[in-house]
């Protein structure tokens, strides 16, 4: 009853699979046996499913089409039927997006060399000091999409990890976000009206209350008792009052 | 650094007293060649020890800045020179981390200088940091990037169509790093949105423009053979 199930990625999509085959099985991509690629690659995903694999529909579609193509051209007489069709032949359509796809992916692969070796190289943030320079901006639009504050996000932890000295020991301690809310709120009467994301974590130093504090915040805007806004250099901002209406 | 600007911007003048001086003294003069040349090396001279101050400052302010980067607009706007002098600077200031007896380098990758460490120092750094990975994107996201890099700006449908597969949670996956973005809509039928890659997509993959990328490979009949017998 409970089968065993996983989705495995080997392949990227139904083409790079075509490819796989079609290099495997040695055979002419200029004057493709599609014969051969389409009983390749019903076998490859019969064996797929005989190993509970799922099989993505993208697989399912292309293959439709690969029949469809067999199908036509077992049917006698029907062949005049793909040579006066106003469509270009299914075949030489496959094998352009095969030509197309194998550019893309061998363009990625220099891609990833490139990215591979800047990964060796490291920066440091911006100077701390300079946030007591910055000039406070009263006015804070509102705009931006949820994928601004994850980006921003991501860069507040980043260098929160970066600032913060390692612990070697590891306490459990329940944080409620209810407590530090409470805790939020009576910080912000010590804070300029508008502040950064940082100034709220000055007490913080591992991750759940770091999360506790995000969760707070996001509370504290849901109830229009702060706005945010997130800059151009990813920095959130919130300023007190927000935009209640 | 307040002084400091005002100091330089005392030294321009200068520069250009002591020029007119050598051109007056030019004119008026067959006496002898050695005051003139004597004008001339101290102009060079001064301008030279400007450059040097310049360079510090702009050393100074690259520092500061960390991975958020420096543009040239940023530099001649916050240092009062023209683009021109800020590219002069940036190159020289460039070269002088070249050599491999410094640690880190300046790089400029899409629009922004910055400071990185050289890659010889990573393998030492993982041990300081007990780093153990190094962030890797699948092969799926590099298609993808590939793809948007080469025929940008680019629609969701059109990308699907040379990967055959869905590329809906890929593009939020991407932009949410801040590799693409969306650019404006297509014309097609219902206005979709267009991606281009953006400023840290170059950083990412160092380059300095899209021109960088290498040619895409041509594929014909005649190089068929190399590509899947290889």
């Amino acid at each position: 009853m409970n089968e065993f199930k996983v989705t495995i990625d080997t392949f990227d999509g139904p083409l790079d699979l075509m490819l796989h085959l079609i290099k495997e099985k040695q055979l002419d991509l200029m004057n493709l046996d599609m014969n051969v690629l389409t009983d390749q690659y019903i076998a490859y995903l019969n064996q797929m499913e005989n190993l509970h694999l799922e099989i993505a529909s993208e697989y399912l579609s292309e293959l439709a089409t690969l029949i469809e193509y067999k199908s036509k051209k077992m049917l006698p007489g029907k062949h005049e039927d793909l040579d006066d069709s106003y469509e270009e032949d299914p075949k030489d359509r496959l094998v352009k997006r095969l030509l197309e796809y194998q550019q893309f992916k061998e363009a990625s692969e220099d891609l990833n060399a490139l990215y591979e070796s800047r990964q060796l190289q490291l920066s440091r943030p911006l100077s701390d000091e300079v946030d007591q320079w910055m000039k406070e901006d009263e006015s804070l639009p509102y705009e931006g999409n949820p994928y601004d504050l994850m980006r921003a996000m991501k860069r507040v932890m980043m260098r929160m990890r970066l600032s913060v000295p390692q612990e070697s020991t590891y306490t459990v301690k329940e944080v409620s976000m209810e407590d530090r809310e409470l805790k939020v709120r009576a910080m912000l009467d010590k804070l300029p009206k508008t502040f950064r994301f940082e100034n709220l974590l000055e007490d913080v130093h591992d991750m759940p209350m770091f999360i506790a504090t995000f969760l707070s915040v996001l509370d504290l805007a849901r109830q229009h008792t702060l706005a945010f806004t997130v800059d151009e250099n990813d920095v959130i901002w919130f300023t007190r009052g927000g935009n209640a209406e | 650094m307040n002084e400091d600007m005002n100091t330089i911007e005392n030294n321009l003048p200068q520069i250009e007293a002591n020029e007119t001086v050598e051109a007056h003294e030019e004119k008026n003069v067959q006496l002898s060649m050695d005051p003139s040349i004597q004008e001339e090396e101290e102009a060079k001279l001064a301008q030279k020890e400007n450059d040097v101050k310049l360079k510090a400052i702009l050393e100074g302010l690259l520092f500061l800045v960390g991975d958020d980067g420096l543009t040239v607009e940023q530099a001649s706007k916050s240092m009062d020179i023209s683009t021109k002098k800020a590219e002069q600077l940036f190159d020289a200031l460039q070269k002088d981390y070249v050599d491999d007896s410094r640690g880190f380098e300046i790089e400029r990758y899409g629009s922004r200088y910055r400071f990185l460490s050289k890659a010889f120092v990573h393998e030492a750094a993982k041990k300081l940091f007990s780093i153990d990975k190094i962030s890797k994107l699948s092969n799926a996201a590099l298609e993808t990037l590939a793809i948007i890099a080469y025929k940008q700006p680019i629609t969701r449908v059109e990308i699907e169509e040379i990967r055959g597969v869905g590329a809906d949670v890929m593009i939020r996956k991407l932009e949410a790093r801040g590799l693409i973005k969306e650019e404006g809509r297509s014309d097609a039928p219902g206005r979709p949105f267009l991606y281009s890659v953006t400023d840290e997509f170059m950083d990412a993959f160092k380059l300095l423009s899209l021109d960088e990328l290498p040619d895409l490979p041509e594929f014909n009949k005649d190089n068929n053979d190399d590509l899947f017998h290889s």
